[in-house]
């Protein structure tokens, strides 16, 4: 899993360009299909899409528009963005496909699911 | 004019309501106080809960109160610099932190469920009286445009805390 926490929309880029090296590099991506990052918002207390169906390889950055510090916070602990204070974003790339369960660490009664297919 | 013994009386016979204080609605400056010291009470109770519980529910539920009023808060003394004024003390204030004085008394004499259960409750009370306060008279009036937003975050973001403050008593089975 790679982590990247994003503070300005430059070091966005720049992680963001990291990112893609280092999925490269290990391989990766999909034969003909360049890997895509999706964007999650939170704000009033809901991630939007609640829902999300990605590729394999495929990246989501979500940001928090929030007074409220949140977290997006995998159910089996396998991933987790970090606190995430108002307009910081946190990018995730996510390899194995699978039916992922979050929800912030904050407050949870604040739930979402992340589909990765193969 | 505001009646400070009157409000003070109020608080004590019903530990949750919101002393009914001004015949005429407070102005901005007074808003600001208020809603400012309001939050940094919830820390208050936040930290001894962090200090005195055991309970896991608890900790979190304290931990996420000094997050995010510390947030709404360092987001209300942001707008205070930026419109360079100084928030008003006022009688609404000074009966909240009197409350909160008798109440943290209180809950530092108690331990394990007696704590948790006196806590949670206070909390769900709390918020839902400044909830209701917030939106029905704070918001409606707030005249300072930005200010106005910030309430409706911050209100946006008490709601969260009653909600999960009733989820939590609801969990702790107390009583
Ligand atoms: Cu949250």
């Amino acid at each position: 899993m790679l982590v990247k926490r994003t503070y300005t929309r430059r070091q966005a880029g720049a992680l963001l360009g990291a990112g893609f090296a280092a999925l490269f590099l290990s391989g990766a991506p999909r034969a003909g299909e360049a890997p895509r990052t999706h964007k999650i918002d939170i704000r009033k207390f809901k991630f939007a899409p609640a829902a999300l169906i990605i590729k394999a390889g495929d990246s989501v950055e979500w940001t928090n528009h929030d007074i409220a510090p949140h977290t997006a916070t995998d159910e089996e602990g396998d991933w987790d963005t970090g606190t995430l204070s108002r307009s910081q974003s946190a990018t995730l790339t996510f390899k194995t496909p699978g039916t992922y369960s979050y929800f912030c660490a904050f407050h949870p009664q604040m739930t979402a699911t992340l589909t990765v297919e193969a | 004019m505001i009646n400070k013994k009157t409000c003070a009386a109020a608080l004590v016979a019903f530990t949750f309501s919101m002393p009914a204080v001004a015949e005429e609605p407070m102005n901005d400056l007074e808003i600001a106080h208020t809603a400012y010291t309001a939050g940094q009470i919830d820390i208050r109770y936040a930290h001894l809960a962090l200090a005195l519980s055991q309970n896991e529910d608890v900790r979190a539920f304290a931990a996420t109160m000094v997050r995010d009023h510390t947030a709404v808060n360092d987001a209300a003394g942001a707008l205070i610099t930026e419109l360079n004024v100084t928030p008003q003390d006022n009688a609404l204030s000074q009966a909240l932190v009197k409350g909160a004085g008798e109440k943290v008394e209180e809950l530092t004499g108690l331990r394990g469920k007696a704590f948790d259960c006196a806590y949670a409750t206070n909390e769900l009370g709390y918020h839902q009286v400044v909830n209701q306060t917030v939106e029905g008279k704070f918001i409606p009036n707030t005249t300072v445009e930005p200010l106005k937003d910030l309430l409706t975050d911050a209100l946006a973001t008490f709601k969260q805390h009653e909600k999960h403050a009733e989820n939590m008593v609801s969990g702790l089975k107390c009583s």
